[in-house]
Order: structure tokens, then sequence, then C-alpha cells
């Protein structure tokens, strides 16, 4: 009697055993993905592949904003007609109204918000037009423009310095370079156009139509 | 064809035969070359199998193939075709009249029909499979490309976002991928679909218009785009019989072109409609080939392999963006390692409302949604 109840505990404890150990094998380390993100990036080791190659051709200033330190691309550079007082040489009341200036920028109108909210002197000076002005009077660096524009789009300047917004330049390794809010957008007139996609796939269309005739 | 019949047509209990004196090329009278002489007419062919094997006629597949009847003509034919394939090939390789170009061409194909697959082969194995890829890509059109075979960088878990709200609909993204990844341009194969949906009525896949053509945005709808998820549990891998693809280290699910058999299983599996078969032979002019390749990723597929998205392995693993992420005009695309606490891809998961799609299937897709 006792032999036949010790066979049978052992099957039992066999067959427990072959449960645990098969139960084991399939089991995930992780419960979830973002536990697996959380625990495999604590340390951090950091990467052998940098982007700084594919910056190298760009000319970019490194600027700190609260907790984030990344590249934008300078601006001053880009202006065609920088430095502004090489034409505006006097404060701007005083060109408007004389006959012998050229006239200059009238192609720009501003389409940004609406007329009680901005005009030209929200952003620029009409006494010194080699900076950008804030709303308080205070000068801003043209290559800084991003602090005119988060003076009203603070969501948009979060997610920009977060990297929520904006694009990123050449790769997804540091340095981190992203684009400032004027490459994108055109500050006198800053939302995106309409136009046509860049692809269509005709044998798509040809596909469904035969789907429907069938 | 009488003689192949068994293994084409799987209707085993049909009774329908093809009228003798017709074949299958459509001509009643002259040949269309299979017809030998020597060969037997149907019925004849029909009756002799019938009284060799009887029943057994109703078998398929496997047994079918392997466990194959046949009389002793038949198999002395097939031996003799055999036997003169192989001493074809024997002699074009060892054979001291041919050119060095097409015996190091046939040297090449041997070792490239006999390798084995890319996700069991060590460093030596990978760069070898490369270097004759590249070699025999430069015998057969005297242009040079360059292939890599990087491994998975350690460290690194690449995750993807997308802003739903910042995608307006103009496919450079589409558009990019396909001449960065050497995508027929016969079958306009295309790895993104930008869908194109009606505002207020949520996601619905079947309503969606993934092929629009007219000035975008369109009043009253929005637009987000799928591609390879790039799961980090994905079914795709599951299910494929031969194990032609598999999720690296650095999370990609990548496909070893040579070693797709193309059942098309991983196409059925994936839940969301990731990945795409060439069913013709890919073709890219000359011009417009990218010669930047990884194993892979964008080097020239065949007929009757799968292919997908593959974050575009020869860039990512080079430290740059897919190109969809580059083209994208909009910054809606986010790409980076999810393992990095101060990357952007990060900060985006932590700090906007972030979701993924079909997540209860427990895919854990690394490709997100959100919105500003």
């Amino acid at each position: 009697m006792t032999n036949y109840c010790s066979t049978y505990i052992l099957s039992y404890l066999l067959l427990f055993m072959i449960l645990f150990v098969s139960c084991k094998q399939n089991e995930d380390k992780y419960h979830s993905l973002t536990d697996k993100i959380k625990d495999k990036s604590n340390p951090y080791h950091g990467t052998s592949i940098h982007s700084e190659k594919y910056l190298e051709d760009m000319d970019l200033i490194e600027i700190t904003e609260g907790e984030h330190t990344f590249l934008i691309p300078e601006r001053k550079g880009k202006i065609k007609s920088y430095a502004c007082i090489e034409c505006h040489s006097k404060p701007l009341d005083q060109m408007q109204n004389s006959v012998d200036s050229k006239k200059a920028h009238w192609d720009i109108k501003v389409m940004h918000a609406n007329s009680n909210t901005m005009n030209c002197t929200t952003c620029h000076n009409g006494k010194d037009m080699n900076t950008l002005t804030s709303l308080t009077g205070n000068k801003i660096d043209f290559n800084r423009s991003y602090q005119l524009c988060s003076q009203c789009h603070t969501n948009q300047f979060e997610d920009w310095k977060g990297g929520a917004h904006g694009k990123k330049i050449a790769g997804w390794v540091p340095p981190r370079a992203s684009m400032t809010c004027v490459n994108c957008h055109n500050p006198h007139k800053p939302s995106f156009e309409k136009r046509w996609p860049a692809r269509f796939n005709t044998q798509t269309v040809k596909e469904r139509k035969e789907e429907l005739e069938h | 064809m009488s003689d192949n019949k068994k293994w084409f047509s799987l209707n085993l209990n049909s009774a329908k035969k093809e009228s003798s004196g017709s074949c299958s090329c459509g001509k009643t009278s002259g040949g269309c070359g299979s017809h030998a002489k020597s060969q037997i007419s149907d019925e004849e062919f029909d009756n002799a199998v019938d009284t060799a094997i009887g029943d057994e006629r109703k078998r398929d597949g496997f047994d079918q193939v392997f466990d194959v009847q046949m009389d002793r003509r038949t198999a002395f034919r097939k031996l003799t075709a055999s036997l003169l394939i192989g001493a074809g090939a024997v002699s074009t390789s060892c054979s001291i009249t041919t050119g060095e170009e097409s015996k190091e061409k046939a040297q090449i194909d041997w070792e490239e029909q006999f390798k084995g697959n890319y996700k069991l082969m060590t460093n030596d194995e990978k760069k070898g499979t490369v270097d004759r890829l590249v070699r025999s890509y430069q015998l057969r059109t005297g242009k040079t490309i360059s292939m890599t075979s990087e491994n998975a960088e350690e460290d690194v878990l690449f995750g993807y976002a997308f802003n739903i709200s910042k995608c307006q609909g103009y496919m450079d993204c589409v558009s990019a991928c396909v001449e960065e990844n050497n995508q027929d341009r016969n079958s306009q194969m295309q790895y993104i679909r930008i869908h194109e949906m009606k505002d207020g009525e949520g996601f619905k896949f079947d309503e969606a218009d993934d092929n629009y053509y007219h000035e975008v945005p369109a009043e009253g709808h929005f637009y987000m785009g799928t591609q390879c998820f790039h799961c980090d549990n994905p079914p795709c891998v599951e299910v494929c019989p031969v194990q032609a693809t598999w999720r690296e280290d650095d999370g990609l699910v990548v496909i070893d072109y040579d070693w797709c058999v193309g059942c098309r299983y991983c196409m059925a599996a994936c839940p969301y409609d990731g990945r795409r078969f060439n069913w013709s032979t890919p073709e890219v002019p000359e011009k417009e080939i990218n010669k930047n390749q990884h194993y892979l990723g964008n080097r020239m597929r065949k007929k009757g392999v799968m292919e997908k998205c593959t974050f575009c392995v020869q860039r990512s693993r080079k430290g740059q963006n897919p190109a969809c992420v580059d083209a994208c005009p909009t910054g809606a695309r986010i790409f980076g390692n999810l393992l990095d606490p101060n990357s952007t891809i990060r900060w985006v998961l932590e700090n906007k409302k972030v979701f993924r799609l079909k997540e209860d299937l427990g895919t854990e897709p690394k490709f997100w949604y959100f919105m500003d």
C-alpha cells in the first residue's frame, strides 16, 4: 500500500515539475513593452554611432531651453538682405515718408492672426531693424526667433522643446538637431497651404476597378 | 502536360478532363513545345495510372509528391533530364573554354544557392554573401553598389511616433520611401499607406481612402499613416514556416529575401496590412536605383518574395532617420531610440497622449499615434 502511495505522489511531483518548467519557458520576462523599455534603458550606455557627420555641412547653433539642449539652424546668414540696417539707416517712420527711398517688402502681407492682435511692430522694432522685439519691448536676436513665437504659441513651444513638434535634422542619434519655427513656417503667413499629393498609385485604381467588375 | 497533372490539379474528384489533342497553351494543332512525340495520350495515361495505383490517386499534397509511383519510362526520362542539368552546371563551372567571368558568375550562383539562413550566419558569412551579391551585380550590370550587413547596435530599440494632427496627406513620405527602398515601379509597390478619413467618424479603415488624388488637406478630413509597426511580439514571425522573417535585437522585424518561400502566411497573420508581396519581378530603372543598400533592407528583391518597411535599416543603423521621417514636410513623423531616456521619442511617449492600433491583440507595436 505504501509503495503504491509513494508512486502516486512521485508521479504527481513529476507532473508538477514538468508543468512548472514548461510554463517558465513560455513566460516572457516582461509584462509589457513599456516595462521592457523602462528596464532596459536603466542604465543606458549610449550608442557608438553619432550624427555629427550628417550635420557637418550645416550651420547650426546650440540652444538651451529649460532642461533641453539641442541644435537649431543659424538664421541670420539665410536672410538675403541682412544686416537690415544696410537699408534701414533711418527710423522707419522717416523712411516711409521720404520720396526718394526705394519701395521694399511690397510682397509681404501679414496673414498671421488678425489686425487687432498683430501688425509689423508686434515683432519688428521700427527704430532698430537688426533685431526683433518682444511684446514687452525687449530685444530678440534673429537667430533665436523662436522666443518671439513662444510668447503666444506656448503649447507648440513645449512640444518643440521636447521633440513632439517640428522636424528633426539628419538623424536620431545625439547630438539632436531640430528645425526652428521659421524653417517650416513663414512668419508672415504661417499656416500650411493646400497642394496636390506627391504620389498617385494608378495601379491601385486599376485593381479596385477590376475588383468591382468581378 | 499530362504527366504534370498530378501536382497541379487539386480538385481531385472532378472528372473534367481536357480534350485530348489540345494542350494548356490553347492550341489544338501543332506543337506548343512541351509535347514530345513519345508521350502517351491523356486517356492512356489515366488508365495506366488507375491500374497502377487505383485509389491512391485521390491523395494530395506531401504524400502525392514524395510517395509517387511512376512507370519506368517516366522515371528514366526524369533522371536523364536532371542528370543533363547537373552536367551542364558542372561543365560551365569547370570548363577551360568558358571565360573567367562566367565561371565566377557560376561560382557565385552556386554559393548563393546553398548559403544558409541570414539569421544563423556568422559575421564573416554575412560579409561573404554581401560581397558575393555586390560582385554578382557588378558582373551582370557593370555597376557598383554598396551593400552592408551592419548588425543591431547595443542599447538600441527603435520606435516611431506619428502625429495625426500634423499629417496633411501630402504623401511625400510615400514618394521618398519608394525611391529609397528600390520598390517595384511597375506594380507601384508602396510600404506606407496614408488613409484619408472623415472628421468625426474615428478610425474607419474600410471607409477610408488610401489612394486619394485631389488637393490636400481636403475639407472635413484628417490623415493618418500606416506601415509595418515592427511589433515587439510579431505574429508574422510566429507563422513563418521557414524562419525567413524575425525580430532583430534593435526591434526591427526583417526578412531574408533569399530564404523566403513566398507562402504569404505572414501577410495573412499581420493585423495591420504591413506586408507586401512581389507578384511580379520588381523593376527599377537603372538610374533610379538607390545603391546604398543593406542585406535586410533595400537590396533588389525577386519575384515571389515578401517585403515591407524596415524602418530603412540601411539608414537607421547608420544613425540617420528613415526616408519617410526625412521627407515629411510637417514634422508629423518622429523616430528614435526607445532606450535613450533623452531621446525625443521617449519625450513623446512620456508627455503626449499616445495610443497604438489594436493594442488588445498583444502584438506590442513600436509605432505610436498622438495628437497635439
